[in-house]
């Protein structure tokens, strides 16, 4: 397979915005050699609570306070009462704008240090994330070999949509799901997966009888389907297929999805995106995004804030695909 | 199966609190600020039944939150949350009752996409995000409930109807303090058979 893959991540807004810029008072400095002076002196009296990521010079330059609803000729006065020793500044009063808040991601800080000096603290998760770093060739090729599983078990279904809930640490197999719409209308492909997930953990609500064998009842691999299972084995021999099913009593399995990775072909809708909230997934990688969809397309649901949990989206790109075939 | 709702003591209890405490403030008044009269006799009928169920629930050991769907007056589902019988995070009572509603149509020879549009939910807490995708989805009527969610709330924490737009009407607050406390009693962990003086010392301090 030569199709190269590149994993692009899904970050919230504010990681990908430029920074939301805010007007403040700047004046010049007479002499050089009086700015720690001067500095000390304006942290004393006007103190930047809110604006502690700008450094307050810029060579001769030195910023002196947000200019909300104040005129520029009022700023000396100000100053002056204060008892800021206003003989060390020119006079020079005008407006600048500059970052209003912290600068998160590399690209950011770039932006706003180029109009007024700004600390930056790199994140370097974050970076890796928003630079599409994370992951290395190796992990790349079994993200692909994961995302190409997903799309045959999608083949199962009428609209194609298949998912596949993989464990990350043995990079095996625990439970699949295709869009079963016509046995009822919530059953997409993500919310059969989760409770073929529950199924591997003695719960679940959705009978799927039909669709498993009499053999299979006895056998670890009770969450994938014979004929998928059927299928997967005789063409990925190197995948592990329902490998946490070991003796069900010596297996430790977690709490709902907790760490499992969630491959869609499709991007989940509202209802699904939030399912995996609450099964509390680590990580979803989905094929094409979708016009229903709430990881990117019409919001991004792993970002609200107010969530007890969060997951990273990523969407999977088969750049040379149409080259191969 | 379900639908053999028994009243537990702790609502008997906490009604009887309740009633004591109707007396010191307005009548019309829930939640400080949404009236009673605001729920027509039929949906008060209604969300009493959601709350026997979230009752139930409760009593499962499960997080209380009833809901029940009722298509041309007569009550087509009934569900509440089963999160820990099923080890399925999203087995919440309305997905319960969604999946009701289509076992009904199938038996009555239904169309499921017409009945969902005349289906009016009632349930105890504000849908979340989920479940007011689903319904939203699903176009029903109408979604009353009991109330909001601050966790998880598909209009409080993040409103679903926005990106949607939703031909769903919504309205919320009855018993809102009602359904809040089943939700504390439950988080909390409080032994549903502990006596009453020290339940009415908890809600003190809750409230």
């Amino acid at each position: 397979m030569s199709a190269i893959c590149k994993v692009r991540s899904i970050l919230d807004d504010s990681f990908i915005n430029n920074l939301p810029l805010t007007e403040v008072f700047v004046d010049s400095i007479t002499c050089p050699k009086n700015i720690s002076k001067v500095v000390l002196e304006l942290n004393l009296l006007f103190p930047l609570p809110e604006l502690i990521h700008l450094k307050r010079v810029k060579s001769k330059e030195v910023l002196l306070f947000p200019s909300q609803n104040i005129v520029k000729e009022e700023v000396h006065k100000i100053l002056q009462e204060r008892g800021f020793p206003i003989d060390l500044l020119k006079n020079e009063i005008r407006k600048v704008e500059v970052a209003a808040v912290p600068p998160l991601v590399r690209s950011q800080y770039l932006q706003c240090h180029s109009i007024w000096p700004c600390n930056f603290h790199s994140d370097k998760y974050i970076e890796k994330l928003y630079t599409n770093t994370l992951f290395s060739d190796e992990e790349l090729k079994i993200k692909m070999k994961f995302m190409n599983i997903t799309e045959d078990i999608g083949k199962f279904s009428k609209n194609n949509n298949g998912v596949l809930i993989v464990d990350p640490k043995s990079n095996s197999v625990v439970a699949v799901g295709y869009d079963r719409s016509n046995d009822g209308p919530c059953r997409h492909a993500v919310m059969v997966a989760i409770d073929n997930v529950s199924k591997s953990q003695r719960g679940g609500c959705w009978t799927n009888d039909e669709y498993f064998t009499v053999d299979q009842c006895n056998s670890n691999c009770k969450d994938i389907p014979s004929d998928i299972l059927a299928l997967l084995r005789g063409k990925y021999t190197d995948i592990k297929f329902s490998d946490s099913a070991l003796i069900p009593s010596e297996r430790v399995t977690p709490y709902l999805c907790t760490g499992y990775d969630v491959f869609s072909t499709r991007e989940p809708c509202i209802m699904c995106a939030m399912a995996l909230i609450h099964s509390r997934a680590k990580r979803v990688f989905y094929g094409k995004s979708s016009e229903n969809g709430g990881l990117g397309t019409l919001c991004k649901i792993h970002t609200v804030k107010n969530l007890n949990h969060h997951y990273e989206v990523f969407i999977v790109e088969n750049i040379e695909e149409k080259k191969d075939s | 199966m379900l639908n053999k709702v028994i009243h537990s003591d702790i609502l008997q209890k906490k009604r009887k609190l309740d009633s004591s405490k109707e007396e010191s403030t307005s009548p019309t008044c829930i939640n400080g600020n949404i009236k009673t009269n605001y729920f027509s006799e039929y949906e008060q009928k209604y969300m009493e039944k959601a709350f026997e169920l979230a009752n139930e629930a409760l009593q499962s050991n499960e997080v209380p939150v009833g809901c029940i769907f009722v298509y041309e007056d007569n009550i087509i589902a009934i569900g509440r949350n089963m999160v820990n019988e099923t080890r399925n995070a999203t087995r919440h009572a309305e997905m319960c009752c969604i999946d009701q509603v289509n076992d009904f149509c199938k038996k009555e020879n239904l169309n499921f996409i017409a009945v969902f549009k005349e289906t009016f939910v009632y349930v105890t807490v504000e849908p979340c995000i989920m479940c007011a995708a689903a319904l939203y989805d699903l176009k029903v009527k109408s979604i009353i409930y009991g109330c909001k969610n601050d966790r998880f709330g598909g209009e409080t924490v993040f409103n679903v109807a926005d990106v949607l737009k939703p031909v769903t009407t919504r309205k919320g607050g009855y018993r809102a303090d009602d359904a809040m406390n089943l939700l504390k009693l439950f988080y909390q962990g409080v032994n549903p058979s502990a006596p009453s003086s020290k339940l009415k010392r908890k809600f003190k301090e809750t409230t």
